[in-house]
Parts: structure tokens; sequence; C-alpha cells
């Protein structure tokens, strides 16, 4: 957790809360996340997808929706949201999908329905009153997500902040002191079914405790199960939002990746097994010729970084090479080893599920023997390699 | 001796920390977000920009930042606006030659079709009152974006439009959602033709963006779709094909090239390539190993969009260690990763890759530092170690050299899917461009040269490959080699035999008379060679062969180091694998035969040389793949006027010096050969230029080629010679099909292009010199800087084919201007660019052996 603070220059009198206040708000969202594990995210207002962009780390987020009404800024730095390389080098098991659209949060689209958790931060006080008045239908009526947080500011406070004379922004249409906020908050809470709690962030400094948190905000949760989705889709059929990006991430639930990832598990392990075989072979042979191999004391390394990070297959197959149930043979030219053999090591065995799926994922890109219950590994160039 | 000097003021151990606290505390500036990074890196370029472009600093600043948005921006056309063709009187109006037989060639260049008088305006914003918002700002002015029409960048200062306002000076009146009134004023600043510099790189952008549209991925400076990834599972490798784009102003027209690229990825993460090779190699020297592998590589991180190049490892600084935040406070880096990226680190103990960053402001002298975690890193390209592997290299040529056939598909494609997607399509639309067909064009295929052999000649018949024609035919010259060792281990005692057999066989026809050597036996081990080397080297030996058991580098390394340095001898190693291959020994024996003629200063044939007195001069300058900054140097220069005895020396160039400094020291010494074995000065030289970078060419004009004139000037007072200078790049976009039997082919050897694919202010043209027989053929480009021999450009052109023919390893033609290659470039400069560093002995390399 990040510590908070707050601190006043005693000279001006500027309050500055360190981390800035925004940062506290992206991570009170995210210490959400992380707490209730919501499989679908939406963010109205997202502004610049700042917002987005640090969910979309959090591992249990499948679908992270944007919007807003100004389609510049959100594609000032929408390309932070697409995957990047590394994601595509090594696809994670999870499917992630953003999607950022380009509308009103006073219009119900069918795309927003079915969420866990409906984020609005700093949203509230920029509508406008006809805006406003549409908001909670929206939000809690039809959207209906399990949970919805709101933040806005508190203006009991701004007499603190320097410079703010009417408003913090000058976009803002209005700034509610706690009272107004709450009445607010239970009022659409009572009216859909959901339940309020009241917190904050930025801490007044001390002798001004009843100002309450610079930030106010309110979580809110659905009383009611989710099973308002079907009814709600019927409700409506427009799709008043424009999409205006959508990235669908890599993913082993995806055959094309999964395929690639157990393909080279299969094959390095086989490429370790078929090592060890002949290296075991080739002292074996020594031995006979030269009598007994001197051995080398190991050398210590200065930092033993190694510990953690061993090959588990590596591990696995050394386990398994000792199962007498799952023999590895040498026939010509060629090792053979059985492919329940790479079933068993945990991560190939996860990444499948069945054996009939592993031995359908790796035909065709695997040698197999003829029928198909072995990997075959040639060996022909690791000799002439070691002539 | 050998050891890096970095190495040595640094060191592994507890010493690794002499990164100064200012240094340390660069670290929290490495996390810029990519916006941030991109804007600044677009500074960087566009400062170079300016440099050329004589905008002025700020503009041309704020121009570049707009445009460089999302994604690292480099310059691909730093060598714009170098004029050299106007320098030169006799081809200022036709750079063509004429001979040879006309053949029709399919380019990997697309024209753009712009309509006519199209320009592109380059507008000034100035906002009263002023706003810092970038952001306000770009919105204030697109609230008139009715008036401004639809091609519009504006990067919050400058604005381009492809269309002109009316007037020259606009004045807009706006009002923010506060009320306040505020006057925009946009002033024309200038009208570019589509073939400025500005707009050349004006267009680049807009196509890296269309690119972008297709979901390709810039890593570098190459565009590359990691969604259709070939995996090479065997050697954990993966591949994302992918293109390399320009836009340039060719000939008579600004054009697209496209090239197909791939990008090698390991699936390892660094980490896990550095426990492979814990486990793997010698564990007392695993630091040292691992640094020998992966400096100098460049890694992409699992987090952010961007490359870096690992430029040291530090051992001592840990992922628990802190490092201060930009806002000052500290934090630890498993936390910082955890924080930012939900990435929890599972090792603890991993050392750090250390990555210096170019400076963006000028005026910073201290580095940027980034500490990298080897967990969250991927390797791109290949380590020394993969490419020592010869399957793996197999399996990688297998997926990567594409025949013409499959080149062009790719393309095709390429150009279809910026035709067919939408907003790729409405990208180049709005700014009214439209990529067009395919460029073919008319090249000339230069008559066969004839081969001299002694006392006969041959014309080949196939140009590239004239290995058939001139059997049993005698070597130009040839001594004979009396006194030589070979040394072998006992396991290979056949083996060496059968090789002798074969090369006193294949002596004969040759003119070759080979005496029976010493055989020295030894023990299977790097020292047992040196140990009978140090024995039996002495300065009676004429050669000493090496019969290698296996391919170590270290082994061919520390051999080549002693022959060259402690006691230099002409030296051949050769791989007992390759001594193993059923069939194959009568050729392996004829290359080596050829090989060891040369090292003995023997000539094996020439071409037909109609200039008197001509000196041919080949210069090849390699960067220094551990030490950055530095480079080797080398320098060849013929002897005689029949081009087949050469002098050749390799210098060791350290970072700051000048490498013009270097090659005045060379020509000197090369003329005074010349003038020992011709009794007169050279009449006429000619300079091949190798391994000029992007961007260096300006130096090469403006500073090199001066230095070489005043070089010979300096020699006598009188003494004029006729001088050209070509500078050679292998390394092209430009690809050449040729159409036969309804399908595409490498055009044959001896195809010259010196239309269209060629540049305007350039006397420059391409020339196929190499037969391949797998892949695409890649035509070098030779772009005669200097000229004031009067040669016509024919003349220019068959003479430098000429020259592709002296390149003694392989009787066929080579890539590029090999006359230096003889010994200079296969053997000398790879050798010294990589293994020994110390610079090469002059007496040693004078004559003609490594």
């Amino acid at each position: 957790m990040v510590d908070v603070n707050l601190a006043k220059d005693e000279c001006t009198g500027t309050i500055k809360f360190t981390p800035p206040l925004y940062k506290q708000r992206y991570q009170f969202i995210k210490d959400l996340v992380n707490k209730y594990k919501p499989k679908k995210v939406a963010d109205l207002g997202c502004a610049d997808c700042s917002l987005l962009w640090m969910l979309k780390f959090c591992k249990c987020i499948e679908v992270l929706a944007g919007l807003d009404i100004c389609e510049n800024v959100m594609k000032e730095k929408m390309h932070r949201l697409s995957p990047l390389p590394g994601d595509y080098l090594q696809p994670s098991e999870r499917t992630l999908i953003v999607t950022l659209h380009h509308g009103s949060v006073a219009q119900k689209d069918p795309c927003m329905l079915g969420f866990d958790l409906i984020t609005c931060i700093e949203l509230i006080e920029h509508l406008e009153a006809t805006e406003l008045e549409k908001f909670p239908e929206v939000v809690f009526g039809f959207m209906a997500p399990a949970m919805v947080v709101i933040s806005t500011p508190n203006s009991e406070f701004n007499p603190l902040l320097p410079g703010v004379t009417l408003f913090r922004h000058p976009d803002h249409k209005f700034e509610w002191n706690q009272a107004q906020f709450q009445s607010w908050a239970l009022d659409a809470a009572s009216c859909y079914d959901y339940t309020v709690e009241f917190t904050g962030l930025g801490a007044p400094p001390p002798g001004t405790e009843d100002v309450g948190f610079c930030t106010q905000i309110a979580v809110f949760r659905r009383k009611y199960p989710n099973t308002g989705e079907t009814i709600n889709l019927e409700k409506s059929t427009e799709n008043p939002y424009r999409t205006i990006f959508k990235a669908v991430y890599p993913s082993l639930k995806d055959e094309k990746y999964l395929q690639n990832v157990v393909v080279s598990e299969v094959i390095n392990t086989a490429q370790i097994i078929t090592r060890r075989l002949l290296d075991s072979f080739k002292s074996e042979y020594k031995e006979h010729r030269n009598g007994p191999v001197e051995m080398k004391p190991d050398f210590q390394l200065p930092h033993c970084f190694m510990r953690h990070s061993r090959n588990p297959s590596l591990a696995e197959a050394e386990k398994l090479a000792d199962d007498r149930n799952m023999e590895t043979y040498v026939s010509g030219n060629a090792v053979y080893i059985p492919l329940i053999k790479f079933f068993s090591i945990p991560k190939v065995n996860k990444l499948c599920g069945t054996f009939e799926n592993l031995s359908k994922l790796i035909t065709g890109k695997v040698a197999l023997s003829n029928d198909g219950s072995a990997v075959v590994i040639s060996i022909e160039h690791e000799e002439r390699e070691n002539e | 001796m050998s050891g890096r000097a970095r190495t040595s003021g640094r060191g592994w151990a507890g010493r690794g920390a002499d990164y100064s606290r200012s240094d340390d505390s660069q670290v929290g500036g490495t996390f810029v977000s990519e916006e941030e990074a991109s804007t600044s890196s677009a500074h960087g370029g566009a400062a170079r920009l300016s440099q050329r472009c004589d905008l002025s600093a700020g503009e041309s600043k704020s121009q570049c930042a707009v445009l460089g948005k999302g994604g690292r921006t480099r310059y691909d056309f730093p060598d714009l606006g170098i004029n050299t063709r106007k320098t030169i009187a006799h081809v200022r109006d036709c750079k063509t030659g004429s001979s040879g037989i006309p053949v029709k060639v399919i380019t990997n260049l697309y024209s753009l079709l712009l309509p006519r008088e199209w320009q592109l305006y380059q507008y000034h914003v100035t906002f009263n009152p002023e706003f810092e918002s970038r952001r306000l700002r770009l919105a204030l002015l697109y609230s008139h974006a009715e008036f401004l029409g639809k091609a519009k960048a504006f990067d919050g200062v400058i604005l381009f439009l492809s269309q002109k306002l009316e007037n020259q000076v606009t004045e807009l009146l706006t009002e923010t959602k506060r009320g306040e009134t505020v006057k925009i004023t946009i002033t024309l600043k200038s009208k570019l033709a589509p073939s400025s510099p500005v707009c050349i790189q004006f267009f680049n952008i807009i196509f890296k963006k269309v690119l972008k549209k297709l979901s390709l991925y810039q890593v570098g400076r190459h565009f590359y779709s990691p969604s259709e990834p070939v995996v090479i599972p065997q050697h954990k490798l993966t591949l994302w094909p992918g293109f390399a784009i320009s836009i340039s102003q060719f000939e008579s027209r600004v054009m697209l090239s496209a090239d197909v690229s791939h990008k090698v990825l390991c699936n390892d993460t660094v980490l896990e390539f550095m426990t492979d090779l814990y486990t793997r190699c010698d564990r007392a020297r695993f630091t040292e190993t691992c640094e020998k592998e992966l400096i100098g590589l460049i890694v992409l991180t699992r987090y952010n969009n961007k490359t870096y190049r690992i430029d040291d490892i530090n051992w001592s600084v840990k992922p628990t260690d802190t490092f201060p935040k930009r806002d000052g406070t500290d934090i630890s880096y498993v936390d910082y990763y955890k924080q930012q990226y939900e990435v929890v680190l599972r090792d603890l103990n991993q050392p750090m890759l250390v990555s210096r960053l170019k400076n963006k402001q000028k005026d910073s002298i201290e580095p940027r530092i980034v500490h990298l975690i080897p967990e969250l890193c991927y390797l791109t390209g290949l380590t020394s170690q993969a490419r020592a592997d010869y399957r793996l290299m197999k399996d990688l040529i297998q997926e990567t050299c594409l025949n013409p056939e499959r080149r062009q598909q790719r393309l095709s494609r390429l150009t279809d899917n910026i035709q067919r997607n939408s907003e790729a399509r409405l990208e180049l639309e709005t700014w009214g461009l439209q990529l067009e067909c395919q460029i073919s064009l008319t090249g000339r295929i230069v008559p066969t040269e004839k081969i001299l052999m002694q006392g006969e000649m041959c014309l080949p018949m196939s140009a590239g490959d004239w290995s058939k024609d001139m059997r049993n035919m005698k070597m130009l010259g040839v001594p004979s080699l009396d006194t030589w060792l070979i040394v072998c281990c006992n396991r290979n005692a056949e083996v060496v035999k059968n090789l002798l057999n074969c090369l006193r066989r294949v002596g004969g026809p040759m003119g070759f008379r080979i005496e029976y050597p010493k055989i020295l036996h030894v023990q299977e081990s790097t020292l047992a060679f040196l140990r009978a080397l140090q024995q039996h080297v002495n300065p009676e030996v004429q050669l000493v062969m090496c019969v290698l058991p296996s391919n170590q580098k270290d082994c061919y390394d520390s051999i080549k180091k002693f022959l060259t340095l402690d006691r230099p001898v002409p030296s051949q190693c050769v791989l007992a694998s390759t001594l193993t291959k059923p069939g194959m020994m009568m050729s392996v024996a004829t290359k080596i035969a050829m090989q060891i003629i040369c090292k003995l200063g023997g000539e094996l044939w020439a071409v037909e040389i109609p200039l008197k007195s001509l000196m041919v001069i080949g210069i090849d300058v390699n960067k220094d793949a551990l030490n950055k900054g530095s480079s080797v140097v080398g320098f060849v220069a013929s002897t005689d006027s029949r081009i087949t005895r050469w002098s050749s020396r390799c210098i060791l160039q350290t970072a700051g010096t000048d490498i013009a400094d270097c090659l005045k020291v060379c020509m000197k010494g090369a003329i005074s050969k010349w003038l020992k074995h011709n009794q007169e000065l050279p009449a006429r030289i000619i300079v091949y230029r190798d391994g000029v970078g992007d961007g260096q060419l300006k130096m090469v004009v403006d500073y090199e080629v001066p230095q070489l004139f005043s070089s010979l000037t300096e020699l006598s007072t009188n003494y004029r010679p006729k001088l050209s200078v070509v500078v050679v790049r292998k390394k092209c976009i430009a690809r050449f099909f040729a159409e036969a039997d309804g399908s595409l082919r490498n055009p044959p050897v001896g195809t010259v292009v010196d239309t269209e694919a060629t540049r305007p202010e350039w006397y420059d043209f391409y020339l196929v010199s190499q037969l391949v027989h797998q892949g695409t053929v890649n035509p070098t480009h030779y772009n005669v800087v200097y000229d004031d021999s009067g040669l016509k450009p024919d003349h220019m052109q068959r003479l430098t084919y000429k020259m592709c023919h002296l390149y003694y390893n392989w009787p066929g033609k080579t890539a590029g201007k090999r006359r230096h290659s003889l010994k200079g470039r296969i053997y000398l400069i790879p050798f010294v660019g990589e293994g020994v560093w110390e610079e090469g002995d002059e007496g040693a390399s004078s004559s003609t052996y490594i």
C-alpha cells in the first residue's frame, strides 16, 4: 500500500498530497479490484485512459471498457491499451479484451451490460443537469453492475485549497458538499436496490477534520443477484455508442498460441531427455575406456541467483526418467519418448487438460512414432556434432 | 591482453556499484511512460532534422513532436540533402551506362500518386492568451475543424495542411468553456514540395501510422506482426514476420520501398537464458561468459514497447535494492514492478542488466542509465552462441530466406492490405495520397568478363560461377609450398592424411606444388595446439594448417591470435567435420588450395583491366561488437596494375579518434608500396569505401574525401592522380526481380540498374554481382561520391563489375566490392572485430595473408 501523506507548506498554506490525489484515486480502484477480483470492469469518463491502463495489468480482469464523451482525449493515449510485443511472446492464460466507446453516460447501450464493476472517477460534476438526471437510471437501472464506485470533489474542502474560488475545474458544473453527495447517493441506492458506503481520499489537516475528505467516494453494491442482463438486453436494441478502439489480447485460450506453447514445451523437454540419455551413454563409454572419470569440484557461483529459477520441466523430466512405466527407448537413429510422459508434466497437463488434446495439439508439429504414442527425436545430428 | 578495458575498470564482483549516485538518480527517469519517451525521442530526431532542413530549432522540434507521436521515431533518411552529383561534372546531365543487354527488372518500389501541384503547407500557430496545455491548444484549434479541412496535423505549434488557407495570416476567435475569448493566429511558414526533406519525412510518418493501423508493431526500425508468429521450438525462437519500408525521392518521383523483414526473438527471458548458460558453461567463468554473450544484444521488455541495448550487467544490484523515483521517494525494484505492472518477480537474486540511454539533450553530458530486470526482458536477435549453431541457422534460414516469388507474395499482401484496410486507406486519402502499382524498369546485363589464367583465358558459361570452366587451368602466379606444418588431434590423423592426398591431387592442375608437411599430433585441447605451435613455428615455416576438432570459437581465436601477433605466419584453419563429408573432399580441397595460394601471396586469376596504372583501394569500417564507439578499419590496396596483388592493413580505432586520420596513414603506406613495386606513382586511384552507416555519408563526403585527397597531394606537389571514391552498400532496401517463364527469379549476375531506383542527387547505380541459389539476391548499391577520373558511367560500372571477380575465396562473383575481401574482409576484419584486440602489426599484414 502507498503511504498517504499530507504536507502543508507553512509559508503559503498550500496543501499538497503525496502521492497526488489523482494517483490515490486510481490506487483506490486498483485495491478494490485486487480485493473483489471483478472480471468485467468499465470506466465511465475514462478521459486519457490512465486508469484503464493501470487496470489492464490486473490479472483478474478479462473485459475492460472505457467510455468518454470526448473522442480526442481518448485517442491521445489509447495506444497504451494495445497489447505489447511481450504479450505476444508469452501469451497470458487469461483473455483480455479492451474496448473504448465514444458516447454519453446519459445514453443506454447494451455494450455496457453485465459488468462486475463500473467506476465513475470525478465524472458526475462534469455532467449537465439533464445528464445528471438520467445518470442514475443509466448506471444503476440499465447497466446494473455488481458494484459502482463514484468519486466527486467535496466542496467543503475547497477553502483549504489555494486559488479555488468557485469550482476546482472550469468545466465543473457543480461541486457538492458531503450532505448533498450522500443524499444523492442514498436516493440512487434505494431507488435501484443497491447498498452504499461512503469513504474518501485526502484527509483534511488536523483541526479541520469536520470538512471531510478532499475527494468523496461512494461505493455501491447491488443487492440482488445478477439476473437482469437478459431483461435489459430486450429493453434496448439501439447502439448509441461508437466503438473507437478494440484490442484483443493474445491468450492461451486461443488455440494458435496454446499450440505454440505446448509444442515448445514438448520439444524442449524431449531435447533435455535426449541429451541426458546420450550423455549417460557417453560417460559409460568413457568410463569403460578411460577408467573412472575424474570428478571436478563444483565452483561456487558468486551470487546464487539461479536458485529459484531452475527449469521446472527439467526437474520433472528427471523425476520421470526413473519411472519404469514410461520408458524412453532408442531405436535406430532416434530416441522414442512416450507421449504420456509429457502429459504428466504439470505445465503441459494444465495447458492441455486431456491427453487427447495434447495429442491433437502436437500432431503435425512434432515428429511422432507411427502409432502416435511417442515423440521421436533424431540423434543423427547429435552424433555428427560430436565427431 | 584481450581483456576488455571496460571490464578491468569496473569488475563485476563487489565493485559494480561505481555508478555514481547521480547516475542512479537517473533510473527513475527511465520509467517514463511511453508517450513521454516518444515525444522526447522525436525531439532527438528533430534536432537532426533541423540541421538539414534549415528550420529553426524551435519550429522543427515541435513539429516532430506531433508527428512522431505514438512510438519511437527514428530517422531513416539522415543522408537526405547531400548532393554529390552536382560536383561531378561529367555525370551532371547523364549518369546512365549503355552497354549490355536490356532486361526488364521488377522492383520493390511503389510509386506514390499525388495530385498535380500537390504541396504541404506548414503553418505556425499562436494563441492569445497563451496556453501551456497542449491538449487545450489542440482542442481550441480543432474547434475550427471545418475551416481547416480534414487533412491536418498539429502538435500545438506547427500545423500541416494539405490545402492552402485563403490568407497568409488567418485569425480565428474561439471561446473556452470558461467563457474566455481566445485569438488564434495561423501564419503560413512555408510551402513544401513532395520532394522536400521535411515532406519526405512527413510521408514516412504517415506511412508508419498506416502500418500501425494494419496492426503491425514497430520494433526498432521496422514493423512486425506478432500475431502471426513463426515458432521454431527446437531452438526456442520466435520469428515475427514484418516489413521494412521507407519513402524517398527516387530518380524521378517519390516512391515507397518495401522489403520483407523478420524479427528474431527468444522465447526465453534473459533470466532463463542466464540459467541455461549457467548449467552449461564453466561456472568459474560464468559471469564473464554471460557478459560476453549478452552485452551488445537488444532486449525487449515485458511491460513496455521499447527495446534496450545491454551495455553491461551489474551483478551487485538486486531486485530488492531501491532506486529513487522521480518524485524523490525510494522504492525497490520488486515493489515498483508489483505496483506499476502487477508483476511479481520470482527471482530476487538476479543481477541487473544495464542500458545506457542515448542523450536526448545535447547539453547533458551524463549518460542516463537504466537497470532492467532479466526476468522481464526478452532477447531479440541472435546470440553468438546461436549464430555458431549451424542447425539453428539452417532452420532459421529455412523460414527467413524467401525466394523472389515468396517475397513478392508478401509484399503484395502488404500493399493489398494498405489498399483494403479502410482506416489505412483513409489515412492516406485524407492527405490526397495514393499508393500506386509496383515499378518495373529496364536494367542491363553487362557482358560476362573473361577470366585470365596462366597462359590461357576462359569465358565462363555462367557469369556467377566459373569453377567448372577453369578446371585444369593453371593459376596465374603460384609459389610452391615447401615448408609447412599441419597440427591436428590424434583421432583426426586419418582425415588429415586424406586431405593431404586430395590437396596434392588438386594442386597439380593448378600448378601448385605441395610438399609433404611436418604433421604434429596433439591432444584435443586448445593448450595442446598452442604448445605445439610454440615449439614448431619458426621463420622458415611458410604456412601452418590447423585441423580443429570442434567448432569452438575460443580455440580458433587463440590459434589465430598466436599466429597473427605472437608468431606471425600465414595460417589455415580447417574444421575436421568439413573434411569428413563424403564426396565433398575434392571440392573442399580445391577451395583450401586456393585459399592457401592467396595466403602465400600468389595470384589465382585476373580480369582484363583496360586502364593502365590503376590502383584500387578497399576500405571497410566495422563497429566493434563489444566496445561501443570504437571501430575496426580494414584497408587493402592493390600493388600491381593487373590488380592481383594486394597489401592490407587493419587498425583498431578507439572511440573519439578520427577514421580519416587513420585512412591518411594507410593511404600513404599503400602509395609507397605501389611505388616500390611499380617505380612510379599510380595515375588513377579508385577507392571503394564500405561500412558507411546511416547518416555518415556527409562525414565521408565532407571529411574523408578531402583527407584522402590531401594525403595524395602531400606526397609530391605536382602529383595529381585521377581519384574516384565510391561508397558501397551491401545492405540496401532495394530488391530486383526478373521475370522468367511466368515466375519471378533473381536477376542474372551482371545486372546493372542505374535509372528510376537511383537517387537524382547522386551518381549511383546498383549491381547484382552474386549468384544465389537460395532466397533473393541483395543488389549492391554503389554511390560515386567523388570522381575526377572522367570515366564514363558505363566504364565505372564495368570496372566495378570486374572488381567483383577478384575475391579469391570463391570462384564466382561476390556481393559488393570485394577486391579486398580476398584476405582483408573475410578473415582479417571479422577476426579483429570480434576477437583479437591488438592492432595488427603492419609487418605481418603487409603481405597478402591474414
